[in-house]
């Protein structure tokens, strides 16, 4: 375990350090699931490009119709950003249960994202939004949705000399809401045996399902949006009997494993109930929206 | 060897250390500069015990490589009282019998303080202090008095007017 440690000090001056120890260098943000790694001796990186500096990474922006959150935003700074308590109170809840506080002052979004683990909590939230990720490169800038963006457990479509600069959710529409559920072994400091995160819009002046967004962490190699369910629901009344029947859905379409934490099966019985709680709870705050 | 000299300020006071890459910030402040308040014992951010302050919050020097905090204020248990002049949390854990061990309490009284801190004049409900300080485990769990404790000077922190 020896490494250098760098400190560039623009996003341009880590694409080409990158480059130039290309490949055995490796970007640290937060850090905190990097220096496990390591530590582990899992990796071994002769190089470590320290990110967390760079400036024009961090903070949440807002335009008229969206988010952009910086790669370097921390759970603790989402936890407590006020226009997030409304419609998009999924993102506050997935931020409060990743580690500790301690965690959450250092852990970036950016890490979480291109970590790509199947049990990442943040991540179903922002598929469920639809995220769309903005990455630098040797070769200027790109746009990514995150659906894309993942490809297997721990793989992305990230370059290894790439970095995620920012993420941009869409505003939802009036009418909206989203839930983020998760079940661990514990209430606490733990890593989700099933997670889920929903995004519902009903329509206009309706109790119909305009458009629905599920997303599901710790039942497939990689976080999943559940097409299937999301499909059945449009135009669906939003009652207890259609979210059942999604939850059903849902459960059909994941492919978890059995491992130290659940078995398939019991994962699989999560997978249904718990999209149905998260859909129970996005109708009961698309009330509040409308009182 | 690779090493570099890493500027950083504990508890207000300026030091040039000596550093390799590889040091976490718990090394730099247990073996370099001698704070042995912080705490040593999982090594991967799950326990809490190594919890210091960052530029005020609270984080895990465990998992922090030095480098990563160069030019950063650090605060550890040594910095926030002493005998004659304890901080109220200190103060309230010896008067709630929170300190069974003690192997958790410096991590376990940072925690707090950066809660209480980021809601300066607020009094947290026992839930909201059960939240704050789930990533600080307390082996003996003697929790229950800890969080006395926590309510009892956060308390006495909103009267006396503040952060202290």
């Amino acid at each position: 375990m020896s490494f250098d440690f760098h400190r560039p000090a623009t996003v341009t001056e880590a694409v080409d350090l990158a480059q130039r120890l290309f490949p055995t260098a490796r970007f640290i943000a937060g850090g905190s699931d990097i220096v496990i790694q390591i530590n582990r001796k899992k990796i071994d990186p002769s190089h470590l490009i320290d990110v967390a500096c760079l400036p024009g990474l961090s903070g949440i922006a807002e335009t008229s119709d969206e988010f952009t959150l910086g790669a370097l935003t921390k759970y603790h700074t989402i936890e407590t950003h006020p226009a997030f308590a409304g419609s998009l109170r999924a993102l506050i809840e997935a931020a409060s249960v990743i580690g500790g506080r301690q965690v959450q002052n250092i852990a970036t979004i950016g890490g979480n994202i291109v970590n790509a683990s199947p049990a990442a909590d943040f991540v179903p939230v922002l598929l469920a939004l639809d995220a769309v990720l903005d990455i630098t490169g040797p070769n200027g800038s790109r746009s990514v949705p995150l659906q894309d963006f993942i490809v297997g457990p721990g793989k992305t479509s990230l370059l290894p000399v790439e970095i995620v600069t920012s993420i941009r959710l869409a505003k939802l529409p009036a009418r909206s809401a989203t839930a983020f559920v998760k079940e661990g072994r514990r209430r606490a400091m733990e890593i989700s045996v099933v997670c889920v995160a929903a995004c519902l819009t009903l329509e206009a002046g309706g109790s119909r399902c305009a458009s629905v967004r599920l997303a599901i962490g710790a039942a497939a190699p990689k976080v999943f949006r559940a097409k299937a369910a999301e499909a059945y629901l449009e135009g669906q009344l939003a009652d207890q009997t259609s979210f059942a029947e999604a939850g059903k859905l849902a459960a059909e379409e994941c492919a978890p494993i059995s491992d130290v934490r659940a078995s398939a099966d019991y994962r699989r019985r999560l997978v249904s109930i718990m999209v149905e709680r998260a859909l129970t709870a996005c109708f009961e705050r698309t009330g509040e929206e409308r009182r | 060897m690779n090493r570099k000299i890493l500027n950083i300020v504990v508890n207000g006071e300026s030091h040039q250390v000596l550093i390799e890459p590889h040091w976490t910030l718990l090394q730099v402040l247990r073996n370099e500069i001698g704070m042995m308040g912080t705490k040593e014992n999982c090594l991967e951010a799950e326990c809490g015990v190594c919890t210091v302050l960052l530029d005020g919050k609270a984080v895990n020097s465990c998992i922090l490589l030095a480098g990563q905090v160069e030019g950063c204020s650090i605060t550890t248990i040594e910095g926030i009282g002493d005998p004659e002049h304890l901080h109220p949390l200190q103060q309230t854990f010896i008067e709630c019998g929170a300190v069974q061990c003690g192997y958790c309490i410096p991590g376990m009284i940072l925690t707090a303080k950066s809660f209480l801190d980021e809601n300066p004049g607020s009094r947290p409900s026992r839930d909201e202090i059960r939240e704050a300080i789930a990533g600080t485990l307390c082996r003996c769990t003697g929790y229950s008095k800890i969080i006395d404790a926590v309510a009892t000077a956060a308390e006495r922190m909103a009267i006396s007017g503040g952060s202290q």
